[in-house]
């Protein structure tokens, strides 16, 4: 018996690995091959045939339309956001994980709470407060929400990480005359590289397909980000399906791109748990 | 000078006291342990000293300035952390170097200073490497390195040797002495639980004690010499806690007492005499005697005074000595360390004598009687 379920796992992972593969991989490469495709292509050819060739030409069509302006668009909203998400959520981290001040776990919980707001009970208000802040149909527009909607999970992974650094660390940098804030700067900042890599590559990915705020918040289309060309498209070439799945494709490439750089550290950073000082 | 003063000084966590009325005076260039069962508050003495913690109430001084209430960087102390507290992102140089970058020393003499204890630890090849990178031994080097460049004056350990293993633990601990007779003029604070440590580094013992005599009694059980510690304890606590095996203790009855000592009298009826002051007490007072396992020597057959009778229950070879186990109760251990190899006894209770001056009287409340002799001429009767 023992033999027989020690074949089965082994067996099994494999099996359940490229069954994984397929479902995620299948619907992208059916993305990449179509976006390749003539139109002609798509009615005539089944679903799943190979591009007869390999053209770019829906590529060039979309590059010399205004892709490049909502690359540039989304490129700094998404920067800036990150930016600010790391500053604020790594020194509020900080100061949750170890200073001692009075409502420390109240604070704590109330930011956590946060996590289970819907963003779209918010959407409202949101566009009040920019109208009346005079940032509406700006890429400024987007900062404010972008960073405050990421605070509460990014502050919960910082936390958590900041509350494994060993307290003798701290004792010793205060022993070599570091006050709070270069505690934090000097050894609580470093020491947090994987837990503050994972906060900013997880937002990066999650405001890099932001859509609400960023349709509620902009109008004009040389304020808006790339989640919105999608939309915008769709409206312009209607039913020519493979020009869109072209943009599907390049909205997709930068995220792909960060995540193959990035895998080891977003993975490092979700493991975090067993850090040893 | 850099003699440590603690006048009354007390910590307490919230409602709970750990430290009670702690008075204590650490000479210029002293080698003080602070030595006690865990719980004691020995490392939250040390983290005062260094400023970690803060001092509830009473006086912290260092070299005759009040400290209570200075940064830990300017009471001129630095501190070995017992699992080494280096910081993992910065190399060994940059790790013994960060004190000194922060107190904005030029870069030419940090360098100097790092090169020059690097050289006494012998840790010059390691300066490049990360602290993951080492070995425990190696770890606690640059930890002490990092205390050094500094030139503190006073040096703080808390349990250094404690994580590493026990051979290296004893090559460390000559290093630690050496470190002690280099730097002459710096005083040397150690915490540790390991009594071997503290009866071979220390010129002076703090003994802590913990539990609720902390509030009537005061923190501090004894302080002293090694060897007073050891051969002249205060109380009960003191003799029980130095000496392994532990101290034995049985229960006496008060003959007499006079000038010359006190005579009492064993529950088993033999009658041993001990130089101490009894005077205040009446005949038939209920005392302890307290002997140590070493001081318990197997008579020469015929011997009748100052022994003491037991039935030797087990025995415990070690090559080197041996250990007879006379208790009649597991409670109330009672064990005689011996010279030779001891392969079988009588099955009758066995005489061992014991010496005068290597007996203890205690009182009912634990408190040690006054000696008569002085502790040198004891040492060597």
């Amino acid at each position: 018996m023992a033999h027989r379920s020690f074949k089965l796992s082994r067996l099994s992972i494999p099996v359940l690995g490229l069954f994984w593969l397929a479902v995620t991989t299948l619907p992208f490469l059916f993305v990449v091959f179509t976006s390749m495709k003539t139109l002609q292509e798509t009615y005539t050819n089944p679903v799943w045939a190979l591009p007869e060739s390999f053209s770019l030409d829906n590529y060039i069509r979309v590059i010399e339309g205004s892709y490049l302006t909502y690359l540039r668009n989304s490129a700094f909203v998404i920067t800036i956001s990150v930016i600010l998400i790391v500053i604020v959520s790594s020194m509020a981290a900080y100061a949750l994980a170890r200073l001692k001040f009075r409502f420390n776990t109240a604070l704590f919980g109330l930011i956590v709470a946060g996590m289970i707001v819907p963003l779209h009970v918010t959407l409202v208000p949101v566009y009040l407060m920019t109208r009346a802040m005079g940032l509406y149909d700006t890429l400024f527009a987007l900062i404010g929400p972008y960073v405050a909607t990421s605070l509460p999970v990014s502050i919960f992974i910082l936390t958590e990480f900041m509350r494994q650094v060993p307290r003798e660390l701290e004792e010793a940098a205060l022993l070599d005359g570091c006050g709070p804030f270069k505690i934090f700067a000097k050894i609580f900042f470093p020491l947090s590289t994987p837990g503050i890599s994972t906060v900013a590559i997880y937002n990066g990915i999650m405001l890099w397909n932001e859509f609400v705020f960023a349709y509620v918040l902009t109008s004009s289309p040389e304020t808006r980000t790339l989640p919105l060309a999608v939309w915008e498209f769709q409206g312009q070439y209607a039913a020519d399906i493979p020009t869109i799945l072209a943009v599907v494709t390049l909205s997709t490439l930068p995220l792909i791109i960060v995540y193959a750089i990035g895998q080891e550290r977003i993975v490092n950073g979700m493991m975090a748990g067993s850090l040893k000082g | 000078m850099t003699s440590i003063t603690l006048n009354n000084v007390e910590k307490s966590f919230g409602k709970v006291t750990v430290l009670h009325d702690i008075d204590l005076m650490i000479e210029d260039g002293e080698f003080c342990v602070f030595l006690g069962p865990s719980g004691c508050g020995k490392s939250t003495l040390l983290r005062m000293i260094a400023g970690i913690e803060t001092v509830t109430s009473g006086d912290l001084r260092i070299g005759g300035e009040r400290m209570n209430d200075v940064l830990p960087s300017e009471r001129r102390v630095a501190m070995v952390f017992q699992n080494y507290a280096l910081y993992p992102h910065m190399s060994v140089y940059e790790n013994m170097a960060f004190g000194l970058k922060q107190a904005k020393t030029p870069k030419d003499e940090i360098a100097k200073r790092v090169q020059i204890a690097a050289k006494t630890l012998q840790i010059e090849p390691l300066l490049e490497r990360r602290p993951k990178e080492l070995s425990g031994g190696q770890r606690q080097r640059v930890a002490i390195g990092r205390a050094i460049v500094r030139q503190p004056a006073v040096f703080l350990f808390d349990e250094p040797l404690s994580n590493l293993d026990a051979a290296l633990r004893v090559h460390m601990r000559t290093e630690i002495a050496n470190l002690h007779r280099d730097f002459p003029h710096a005083s040397m604070i150690y915490v540790t639980h390991d009594q071997t440590e503290a009866m071979a580094l220390a010129d002076k013992i703090v003994l802590l004690r913990s539990g609720e005599d902390v509030l009537t009694k005061g923190s501090i059980a004894q302080s002293g010499s090694p060897l007073e510690l050891y051969h002249r304890p205060k109380n009960r606590f003191v003799a029980g806690f130095l000496g392994s095996p532990s101290m034995n203790f049985l229960p006496v009855t008060l003959v007499n007492a006079n000038t010359e000592g006190a005579t009492v009298r064993l529950a088993s009826g033999e009658i041993i005499d001990v130089p101490v002051d009894a005077r205040t007490l009446s005949a038939g007072a209920p005392l302890t005697l307290g002997v140590r396992p070493e001081h318990m020597v197997p008579a020469p057959p015929g011997t009748d005074t100052q022994v003491i009778r037991k039935v030797v229950h087990s025995i415990e070879n070690f090559g080197e000595h041996s250990y007879l186990y006379l208790s009649d109760t597991p409670d109330e251990p009672c064990i005689a360390k011996v010279a030779d190899d001891v392969l079988e006894t009588a099955e009758g209770p066995v005489a061992f004598r014991v010496r005068p001056s290597a007996c203890h009287l205690f009182d009912a409340n634990g408190d040690a009687l006054p000696y008569l002799a002085d502790a040198t001429s004891r040492t060597f009767a």
